[in-house]
């Protein structure tokens, strides 16, 4: 008995010597781009690609992320990125989670339909509508002025924000239709209504839920290219970092140093983010009641 | 069921009482209608500001893609004139047969990436599940690829694949290996520009649906395990009929969403190959795109947007009636 635990022992031992060996090798395939991209932001570019290619830093030159701070726009784009972001993801998650909890938690005729048309345009391509939204856009006026919504921050959040409704309401609807009744019950007894329930109960209860779909759509929003590049494009001062790199990519073919230092400058915040987080996120519940519906 | 049986029954019990009929019938619809405004009323203050957006910003757009698509539309005049199916037509018919190529390239892609994203998420779950030691690494690890946005991963994969010795993909293969015998300018052919474009998408996606199953991996309960090894169940036993049927539900969700990616391919092959050669490479949003903003062609910009959305909503449709068959299946055997 003792001999086959320790037999035991010793095979689980090698299969996780195994199993670490196979994940390690290919981490270092899959981390090849990412070696690529560091190495060759502490490079000096000039007009020509150097040769050979290099995989492995030799040196420490930070000179491509001095310049790359010290550019005018950079900062404008950080800015823009940190407050588009920011703002869309507080107003697209509070907008639907009161929407989640109406669909999940009261009744009303057409409910069910209204829900399948949700769920239906999760189906249709985002990029289906960038042309009549960039017309409606145009169509709003801001008050006291000539200038439309085209080119402006409120123009570029209000799409984020209404894109990312139907499916941020999906996921969460599903996460308070596993909530348990008693607790709202109480609520009900004590004379409050959906809007006590909704604060005192599901608000707090939903947290690692709203929490999760907070840090998805952080990373979705931050770095959002296309509808940035139709939206606010035209306008420099509303670049944003996406838009940014590949300008920076565009206008100086050869310096890779540059765009790479950009590059890396941008996924820190983000990459940080998941590192802080990523043992508290709940993903389970993404994929519940996604077969069912 | 039984609450349907009910509402069967009550207008034959109406039916009883006569005279009284109508009065009732009208009574309870009034009471009824009372109750929906009274659940509207609750609801409005939760759904409407949703609603609202949606309503405009997604809803709105959709019938209005509709019409461009039918129209010739001039956004500077704002002028919009009916001409049919013309828009259609055009781009269906079009000598280059860019539409096609781009339609085409959106099925390889699918074809080759999601598989792939599909078994090696499966795969690297399953391992990094197993291990005891250095899970966050590896997570943390494979989940880097999905957060680095897609322009940065475009422009790293651009220089990779740069068409001369400067580029690392041409000096592992040529100068370090000597697979080949000449450097290869990969993004200005039709396959290996298509390649390089799949290698990427499925090297940015596998760490999503390893993140997935790992969640749907940790979510089996363990009692299962336990009770398998009751019933003197091997690995591979417990593997098949416990982690492969738990798993699938999941599955099913990340082949949707894969597939639904794929026709939302755009920067990449903005970024890598511009659709060159002659469109060999492009996809329909890159084609919508330059439509769109390039040509000002928004008819058959809207067309082409209408066209993959039909596209997705058939194949997301006949995926959900084949796995909806699966479980009715299922359920009527153990009933």
């Amino acid at each position: 008995m003792k001999r086959n635990l320790r037999g035991k022992k010793a095979g689980d031992t090698i299969a996780q010597v195994v199993i670490w060996t196979i994940l390690a090798v290919s981490l270092i395939i899959f981390s090849v781009p990412f070696l690529f991209m560091i190495t060759n932001s502490f490079e000096q570019f000039s007009f020509v690609l150097p040769y050979p290619p290099k995989l492995i830093p030799t040196q420490l030159d930070f000179s491509a992320y001095k310049y790359v701070l010290s550019q005018p726009f950079f900062p404008t784009a950080v800015k823009n990125s940190v407050i588009n972001t920011s703002i869309t993801v507080v107003l697209s998650v509070f907008i639907s989670t009161l929407s989640a909890y109406g669909f999940a938690r009261i009744e009303f005729p057409g409910r069910e339909t209204l829900f399948k048309i949700y769920l239906f345009t999760l189906m249709v391509p985002s990029f289906l509508n960038i042309i009549p939204q960039f017309i409606i856009l145009k169509g709003i006026h801001i008050p006291g002025t000539d200038m439309n919504l085209i080119g402006t921050r409120a123009g570029l959040i209000l799409v984020y924000v209404a894109t990312n409704v139907c499916g941020h309401t999906f996921f969460l609807r599903n996460f308070f239709r596993g909530l348990p009744d008693a607790l709202s019950e109480s609520v009900i007894v004590d004379g409050g209504g959906h809007g006590a329930i909704f604060f005192k109960v599901m608000l707090p209860l939903s947290k690692p839920a709203i929490g999760t779909m907070s840090i998805f759509a952080l990373q979705g929003f931050w770095e959002e290219y296309f509808t940035a590049k139709v939206l606010v494009g035209a306008n420099e001062s509303m670049m944003t970092l996406p838009l940014l790199l590949q300008r920076l990519h565009g206008q100086y073919a050869t310096r890779w140093e540059w765009v790479f230092a950009a590059s890396i400058l941008a996924l820190i915040p983000v990459v940080t983010l998941f590192i802080l987080f990523q043992k508290k996120m709940v993903i389970g519940g993404l994929t519940q009641g996604s077969v069912k519906e | 069921m039984i609450a349907l049986r009910h509402s069967l029954m009550e207008p034959t019990n109406l039916e009883h009482s006569g005279k009284g009929k109508h009065v009732q019938r009208n009574a309870v619809s009034k009471r009824k209608w009372k109750k929906g405004v009274k659940g509207w009323l609750a609801a409005l203050p939760f759904v409407l500001p949703g609603l609202i957006l949606v309503g405009l910003f997604v809803l709105y757009p959709m019938l209005f893609t509709i019409r461009i698509s039918l129209s010739n539309y001039r956004i500077v005049q704002g002028q919009i004139d009916f001409v049919g199916l013309k828009n259609y037509i055009n781009i269906l018919t079009d000598a280059s047969g860019r539409f096609w190529y781009a339609y085409r390239n959106n099925f390889l892609y699918a074809l080759v990436t999601v598989p792939l994203i599909l078994f090696g998420g499966m795969v690297f779950a399953y391992l990094i599940n197993n291990l005891k030691r250095g899970r966050t690494m590896f997570k943390v690890g494979f989940y880097l690829p999905v957060i680095t946005s897609w322009v940065i991963v475009s422009l790293v994969f651009t220089y990779m694949f740069n068409n001369s010795d400067r580029g690392l993909i041409n000096y592992i293969l040529v100068d370090k290996l000597h697979i080949l015998n000449d450097y290869v300018p990969w993004l200005l052919r039709e396959w290996s520009g298509n390649a390089a474009i799949w290698l990427m998408g499925a090297w940015k996606n596998i760490g999503w649906a390893m993140l997935i199953f790992l969640a749907a991996l940790q979510s089996i309960p363990r009692d299962l395990y336990e009770a398998a090894d009751l019933d003197g169940a091997g690995i591979w036993g417990k593997f098949r009929h416990i982690t492969i049927a738990c798993l699938k539900p999941t599955a099913y969700y990340v082949l949707v969403n894969m597939i639904i990616g794929s026709f939302n391919v755009f920067i990449q092959v903005m970024l890598l190959t511009e659709g060159n050669p002659n469109g060999r490479t492009s996809v329909l949003q890159y084609l919508l795109y330059d439509k769109a903003f390039g040509q000002f062609q928004f008819g058959e910009a809207s067309a082409i947007g209408l066209i993959s959305a039909v596209t997705i909503v058939i194949l997301t449709t006949l995926l959900n009636r084949m796995l909806k068959l699966d479980t009715v299946e299922k359920g009527g055997a153990d009933a």
